[in-house]
């Protein structure tokens, strides 16, 4: 684990168990209005935070297709998270409503077919709560580092 | 004649009666309505043996006169076959059938003010293979002497050329793995109430018994056609004693619960391992793409995601079209089991799809085929 992450975790999570410097993969798809605008604010306001996640920046939450998604898990992630505007604030008036529907969905699939519910999580962020997102992804990371890697992760993939 | 009402008929055909599933009364209906243009074309089965038959489009008065009777080895379903034909057609459907049907009209691929579906009862349908199987190890006869069957009092019975009767009970049968297909087991639709007419034996009594079918008419279009077949002299019918109503309503109830038990029975929660689970069981699909081509909720055609994001070279440890189809089906699955019938290295599907559509589709009080409500995937907000 590099030091530049350890700064950054809190006093609960330091205190979980760690998997031997291994760093999880987590893909955090963002809509360009809001989280988006989350996670740069999380860079400007120097929020400490993992070197985890991977932002996917989409128009809007409503554009994430369960396809991408299951991709990303079949890639090798350990984690996914869907974020957007927080309801009535997307900007295509009701992207956000239709990400709630398809989330329902995935989330029904992925628990049935075993994915643990720590791996898939929905949030909705602003452009100004930088700090907010920022602690998701640590959060996340926590979580994810107790489970270890993802069971769909492709042979080979770290 | 109008929706609610209740009748007992028969052919006035003294051949299609006799040959009919329960009096003919369904093929005579059909031919009614072909005969008197009210639609253009009848789907019917067309049998090849006792085992086996292919539904045809016809409009041929006699072909569909000819297909008189019921064939519980024949689990058919005859929604994709009438979808994006643009036909005036009337069919006979059992409830999985209706279902099909239902969720292929949400989709504009049939449009069902053109379309008299003629409900049948069911009590479930036999896979061919699993039947000739079955009459060997089971019955120890030859599936090449049989020469009709029928179901009495929970019997499966077969007769043979030779004039003898070979009677098992169906719960000994579906004991040792034979019987219905699994996706019957747990049915619940056992009258068709989401067809136009619902017909069937149940509730047929006394001397009529085998020789009439008990009709419910669930629609202005089911009324039509039963007027039809009257006027047109192919069919009579009487009201039903109440005594045949209250047997109906009294199956109806006993079937769905016993529907309710064997799903409960299938589909054991599973803790741990579920993901090891579908695993191991999708290992050998090869990627033939037939279960998607029968399913009759489906109709995307050649072109869909679940096989255009879908590469077979890829070290995935699950195939991305399964996936997408565990979604897509999430809502819209009506557990008719023709992905399991179809498949060539028999992984049990249904079993696998019902798991997702199961949860979905009672988190969202969601009945695929039974209305006209949209699948919610589609809604813009939800409301449960
Ligand atoms: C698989 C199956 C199970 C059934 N289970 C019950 C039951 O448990 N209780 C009950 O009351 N009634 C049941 N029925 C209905 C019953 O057997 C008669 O079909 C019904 O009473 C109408 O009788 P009929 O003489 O008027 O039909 P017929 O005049 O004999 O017409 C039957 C029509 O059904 C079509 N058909 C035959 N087999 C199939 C099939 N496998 N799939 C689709 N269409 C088919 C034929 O092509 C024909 O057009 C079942 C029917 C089927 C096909
Ligand atoms: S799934 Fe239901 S309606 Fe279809 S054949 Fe089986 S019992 Fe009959
Ligand atoms: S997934 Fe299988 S059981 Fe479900 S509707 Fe399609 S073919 Fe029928
Ligand atoms: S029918 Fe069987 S082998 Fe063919 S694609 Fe479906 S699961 Fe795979
Ligand atoms: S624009 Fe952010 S969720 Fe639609």
């Amino acid at each position: 684990m590099n030091d530049s992450i350890s700064d950054g975790i809190s006093a609960e999570a330091a205190a979980a168990p760690k998997t031997d410097g291994w760093e999880p993969k987590i893909v955090a798809f963002c809509c360009n209005w809001c989280s988006y605008g989350g996670a740069d604010s999380a860079g400007m306001g120097r929020f400490q935070q993992p070197a985890s996640a991977r932002i996917i920046r989409v128009m809007c939450s409503g554009r994430i297709d369960p396809l991408h998604v299951f991709n990303a898990f079949l890639e090798g992630a350990d984690a996914v998270l869907v974020t957007g505007c927080h309801i009535g604030d997307c900007h295509y008036v009701n992207g956000n409503d239709k990400t709630k529907i398809k989330y329902k969905y995935l989330e029904n699939v992925a628990h049935e077919l075993g994915i643990e519910k720590e791996r898939l999580q929905l949030n909705w962020i602003s452009a100004s709560e930088g700090e907010k997102f920022a602690n998701f992804i640590r959060d996340v990371t926590e979580q994810i580092k107790k489970l270890g890697p993802s069971p769909l992760k492709p042979a080979g993939v770290v | 004649m109008q929706k609610g009402e209740m009748y007992v008929g028969w052919s006035t055909k003294e051949d299609v009666r006799k040959r009919g599933g329960s009096g003919g009364l369904v093929t005579s209906m059909l031919a009614a309505a072909l005969e008197k243009k009210m639609v253009d074309a009848v789907v019917v089965l067309k049998k090849i043996n006792e085992f086996e038959a292919v539904p045809v489009i016809t409009s041929d008065v006699n072909e569909v006169l000819n297909s008189a009777g019921s064939l519980h080895s024949v689990p058919s379903n005859f929604a994709k076959l009438i979808a994006n034909k643009n036909l005036k057609v009337a069919l006979p459907a059992k409830g999985c059938d209706v279902r099909g049907i239902i969720e292929q009209s949400k989709r504009n691929a049939i449009n069902l003010d053109n379309t008299f579906v003629v409900g049948l009862n069911c009590g479930g349908s036999m896979h061919p293979v699993v039947t000739r199987e079955m009459l060997e190890v089971m019955y120890k006869i030859k599936p090449e002497d049989v020469h009709g069957e029928e179901i009495e009092k929970g019997k499966l019975i077969f007769e043979t050329k030779d004039g003898k009767e070979h009677a098992i009970t169906i719960d000994e049968l579906e004991e040792k793995g034979y019987g219905r297909r699994e996706s019957c087991r747990y049915c619940t639709i056992k009258i068709p109430n989401n067809a136009d007419i619902a017909c069937g034996n149940w509730g047929v009594t006394g001397d009529l018994v085998g020789k009439a079918t008990f009709v419910e008419i669930n629609s202005e279009k089911g009324a039509r056609l039963l007027q039809n077949a009257i006027d047109a002299g192919y069919v009579q019918v009487q009201k039903p004693d109440e005594k045949g109503v209250a047997i109906r309503a009294k199956i109806k109830g006993t079937m769905e619960g016993l529907g309710k038990k064997w799903k409960d029975k299938v589909f054991v929660p599973m803790d741990n391992g579920r993901l090891e689970y579908f695993r191991k069981e999708l290992e050998h699909c090869i990627d033939c793409g037939a279960c998607k081509a029968v399913c009759p909720t489906c109709s995307c055609g050649d072109i869909s995601k679940c096989t255009e994001f879908h590469y077979r070279g890829d070290a995935y440890k699950m195939s991305m079209y399964h996936l997408v189809r565990f979604l897509h089906l999430a809502d819209s699955c009506i557990g008719c089991g023709q992905c399991s019938d179809v498949c060539p290295v028999d992984i049990p599907l249904t079993r696998l799809y019902r798991r997702f559509a199961n949860t979905v589709q009672e988190q969202l009080k969601y009945e695929p085929g039974m209305d006209q409500r949209k699948p919610p995937y589609f809604e813009a907000k939800l409301e449960v």
